[in-house]
Formats: structure tokens, C-alpha cells, sequence
């Protein structure tokens, strides 16, 4: 009955506009999209040129980029915290418990899953598009953007992906934002606090936020691989 | 590729061309000392290859005789160990590929791929790789497309032609950048009935209208086309028919 009368005040809190709750979605959301934003360009431009080029240690490069996915939130918090920490070598920037730590948290977290993901879609590509795209005059840069496009389903399963990884992890957003109400709270941590004192009720509304965030996003991936088997004339 | 055959009897030599004295009498393309290697393995080995301007040639092969790579090295998809070309009696590397071979040497797939765009979009790639005016760049589009028969198909998701219609949009694709050298590995490979002989009937003109064909094949209706010289791979070796 505890869970039930927990979720009827869930969704009571949702339909209700409840300001607190929807600032921490608000939090969660803006700070995982600027890191993801922030991660997307280098993370996709090393996935391209690991995948498309040889070169001496690539093994190792596709080794530690798999290796990064599996890698703790909690420890990459923890390493900021020292880095961001006021006698850290960035804590002049004054980024622990702020916001901007967050999104360097997420940036990290994410950067992993966005080049493996973009690494494994170039690499699964056929070859011939980029020799295509070679042998019709195009620079290194068009070849890229040609092969990226080509991949393009690939790309926006790692973005998917990666938002979903860092809109859902705790550890980071808990050590470097240190959870302050109203400032750096965001869906997880929040969750995790309000599950430690009792108080279930937002902690299944945001949950169910989370959830629907899940459904949309991979919503869209679905729709656009739907797109790519029945694409329309370009030109 | 110097049309007589090789007096000395080696077939991997070909009889040097006397130097030319006039610039329609210089070969096209003219490779000299093209060694490729596989570990311990010598994969070609060929003295002198030459490639007349506005000629079709079409180079045969057991299965695994390297056909295809010879035509990807020359197309700059593959590195050659050591290799010495001229062309239009210029002379360049092979590796790294220089840009003045790219802009005239188009090499095709065996079975081509068609970004996913549309087919009119895949005919103008190279043109906007090359910053084509968009006029212009459409104007050459129609008249590419009028030539390989492709026209109704422009705004086509090209995942859809079929394998003669991708081959023709493939020839068009490349013939729009009027290259002097079209590499062609197995044109007609896969195809059957009036999709092969439509293919096969684009060949004479791409050479009428100036350009050199090389066709990797075994088909014998473009082997024995009027005019088609023959080069032959045998044991990492040229020999010219």
C-alpha cells in the first residue's frame, strides 16, 4: 500500500507542476546535454579516425576506448573531485559543486560510449563508400563527413547511447555536485537522497521521468532506423 | 599498352614504347617498375605498362591473379611497393597518390556502391567534391544521366535499382567528371540479359568520347569488343595480346 500511495503521490507531483522536482529534471537534462555536446566532436572524430586508419598501437586505442566504457562513474568522480578540489591543479576554476563540474563529469562519462559506438558503426560500414568517395576526388574531410553520414544510424545509437549513460549515472553528479538543492540536484542523485530519507514519492516521479526519457529517446532511434530502410529523394 | 607483342619473350616485359616526340604519341599513362609484395610473397612485378590515350583494354586473369589490385593501385585505393608512372608524360609517384592522378583517374567497383541519398545526388558527388558551380553541376548531371539511360531514376533511392541500374549510375557517376582514365573492375560481373548488354554497349562510347577504359573481366562479349587491346595477369606478370 506504502508503494502504491508513494506512486499516486508521484504522479500527483508530475501533474502538478512541482517546481523543485521539475528544476532537478531541468538540472539533469541541461547538464548532460552540454556534456554530451562537449564530448560529441572529439569522440566522433577519434571513432572515425581509429576506425577508418592503421596505425602503429591501434589495437591498443580500440582496447583502452572499450575499456572506458566499463570505467566507474563513482572513480571518474572521484578523480575530478581531486582535480577540481581547491588545492587541485583546476580548482581555481572553482567548478566543484557547481554545475560546470557536472557537465565535465558527463563530458568524460560520455566521451567513452560516443567513440566506441561511433568507432563500431565506421568500422562496420562497408569499405567501399569511403574508396567510393576517394576515387571520386573527395578531400579527407568530405570523406569523413560522407562515411559519417553513411553511419549516421550508428552515430545517433552512440549520441542515444551516451545521454542515456550519463543522465542515468550517480556517482559523478554526487561527488563533484555535491547534490545541493536547487543548484547542481539532479534526477539520480536526487533519487538517491530522497530513497535515503524515506520519502519515496519523488523519487518515483523522477524515475518515471527518467523512464519516459529512455522511452523518446530510443523512440526516435527507432523511428530513424524505420527512416533509413524507406529513405526519400535528396536531390 | 604498347599493342605488339613482347619480342624478348618475357611475359612480364613489355617492349619499351620509343620515346614520345609529340604529345599524342605520349601514352596516357605509362607505369614503369611496379612492384607489389605480400610479405615474402611477390605479388606483381610488372617492367612497363602502357595506356594509350582514347583506348579500351581489357585486362584478364585467372581468379586471384590480382586484377583487382592492379586497377586499385592504378585508381590510388592501394599502395604499390615501388612504382614509377608518367602521365601525359608528367612524372608523378603513385604513392602517395597525387591529386592531378586523382582528378583524372576514376576507378569503379566490381559491384559499385551507391550512397544512401538519391541517385542524381550519387552523379553529382565527385562534381560537388570539386566545387562545381550547381548550374553547371546540373547541366552535367542531365547529360550524364541521358547518356547511362538513368534519367527517370534521378530522384530514386538507389538502394532500390537494380544491379545493371547501379552499374550504369556508377559509369555515369564516373564519366560526369570527364576523367581521362576509367578504371572498371568487372562491369558486367553479376549481370545478365539486357541490363549486361546495355552496360556493355556504354564502353565504345566513353572511348569515342575521348577517355581510356581498362576493364578488369572475363566477359567475353567485352573482351571481344572492335578495338579492345588485351593484357593478361599471369604469375604477377603483364603480357599484352
Amino acid at each position: 500500500m506504502a508503494l502504491l500511495d508513494a506512486t499516486r503521490h508521484a504522479f500527483a507531483l508530475l501533474s502538478g507542476g512541482d517546481a523543485a522536482l521539475w528544476h532537478i529534471v531541468w538540472v539533469s537534462i541541461k547538464t548532460s546535454i552540454l556534456g554530451l555536446l562537449l564530448a560529441a566532436p572529439p569522440a566522433v572524430l577519434l571513432g572515425y579516425l581509429i576506425a577508418m586508419h592503421r596505425f602503429p598501437g591501434r589495437r591498443i586505442a580500440v582496447w583502452l576506448a572499450q575499456a572506458a566504457l566499463s570505467l566507474p562513474t563513482v572513480l571518474i568522480g572521484l578523480l575530478l573531485y581531486l582535480m577540481l578540489s581547491r588545492r587541485g591543479p583546476m580548482g581555481g576554476l572553482e567548478w566543484l559543486f557547481a554545475q560546470p563540474g557536472i557537465v565535465l563529469g558527463q563530458m568524460i562519462i560520455g566521451l567513452p560510449v560516443l567513440l566506441a559506438f561511433t568507432l563500431a558503426a565506421v568500422q562496420a560500414l562497408d569499405p567501399r563508400h569511403a574508396e567510393t568517395a576517394i576515387a571520386h576526388g573527395a578531400s579527407p574531410v568530405r570523406v569523413m563527413l560522407t562515411v559519417l553520414h553513411e553511419a549516421r544510424y550508428g552515430v545517433m545509437a552512440a549520441v542515444i547511447s551516451g545521454f542515456g549513460r550519463v543522465i542515468s549515472e550517480v556517482g559523478c553528479a554526487l561527488m563533484v555536485g555535491g547534490n545541493i538543492e536547487g543548484q547542481t540536484r539532479t534526477i539520480t542523485t536526487a533519487i538517491a537522497l530522497e530513497t535515503s530519507k524515506g520519502e519515496f514519492a519523488q523519487g518515483i516521479a523522477l524515475g518515471i521521468v527518467l523512464v519516459t526519457l529512455a522511452l523518446l529517446m530510443n523512440g526516435v532511434l527507432v523511428l530513424l532506423q524505420g527512416e533509413a530502410h524507406n529513405p526519400g529523394a535528396r536531390l | 599498352m604498347n599493342p605488339a607483342e613482347n619480342p624478348a619473350g618475357n611475359p612480364g616485359v613489355t617492349p619499351a614504347v620509343t620515346p614520345a616526340v609529340t604529345p599524342a604519341a605520349t601514352p596516357l599513362l605509362s607505369v614503369q617498375r611496379l612492384r607489389k609484395a605480400h610479405g615474402q610473397r611477390l605479388l606483381f612485378d610488372i617492367a612497363r605498362l602502357d595506356i594509350a590515350r582514347a583506348a579500351a583494354y581489357v585486362l584478364t586473369g585467372a581468379n586471384g591473379s590480382g586484377k583487382s589490385t592492379l586497377l586499385r593501385m592504378l585508381g590510388g585505393l592501394e599502395r604499390c611497393d615501388s612504382c614509377r608512372v608518367a602521365f601525359e608524360g608528367q612524372d608523378l609517384p603513385l604513392y602517395p597518390y597525387p591529386r592531378q592522378l586523382r582528378q583524372r583517374i576514376v576507378y569503379v567497383h566490381q559491384h559499385p556502391i551507391m550512397f544512401s541519398t538519391s541517385v542524381g545526388h550519387n552523379i553529382a558527388y565527385g562534381l560537388l567534391a570539386r566545387g562545381v558551380d550547381r548550374r553547371v553541376l546540373r547541366a552535367l548531371v542531365d547529360e550524364a544521366m541521358a547518356w547511362a539511360g538513368v534519367t527517370h531514376l534521378r530522384d530514386n533511392d538507389p538502394a532500390r535499382l537494380s544491379g545493371g541500374e547501379k552499374q550504369r549510375v556508377a559509369l555515369a557517376r564516373a564519366r560526369v567528371l570527364q576523367p581521362r582514365l576509367l578504371l572498371l573492375d568487372e562491369p558486367t560481373a553479376n549481370l545478365d540479359g539486357e541490363a549486361r548488354e546495355q552496360v556493355i554497349a556504354l564502353i565504345p562510347t566513353l572511348v569515342e568520347q575521348g577517355a581510356s577504359v581498362v576493364m578488369a573481366c572475363h566477359d567475353r562479349d567485352l573482351i571481344n569488343l572492335p578495338g579492345v587491346r588485351r593484357l593478361k595477369l599471369r604469375d604477377g606478370r603483364l603480357a599484352v595480346r
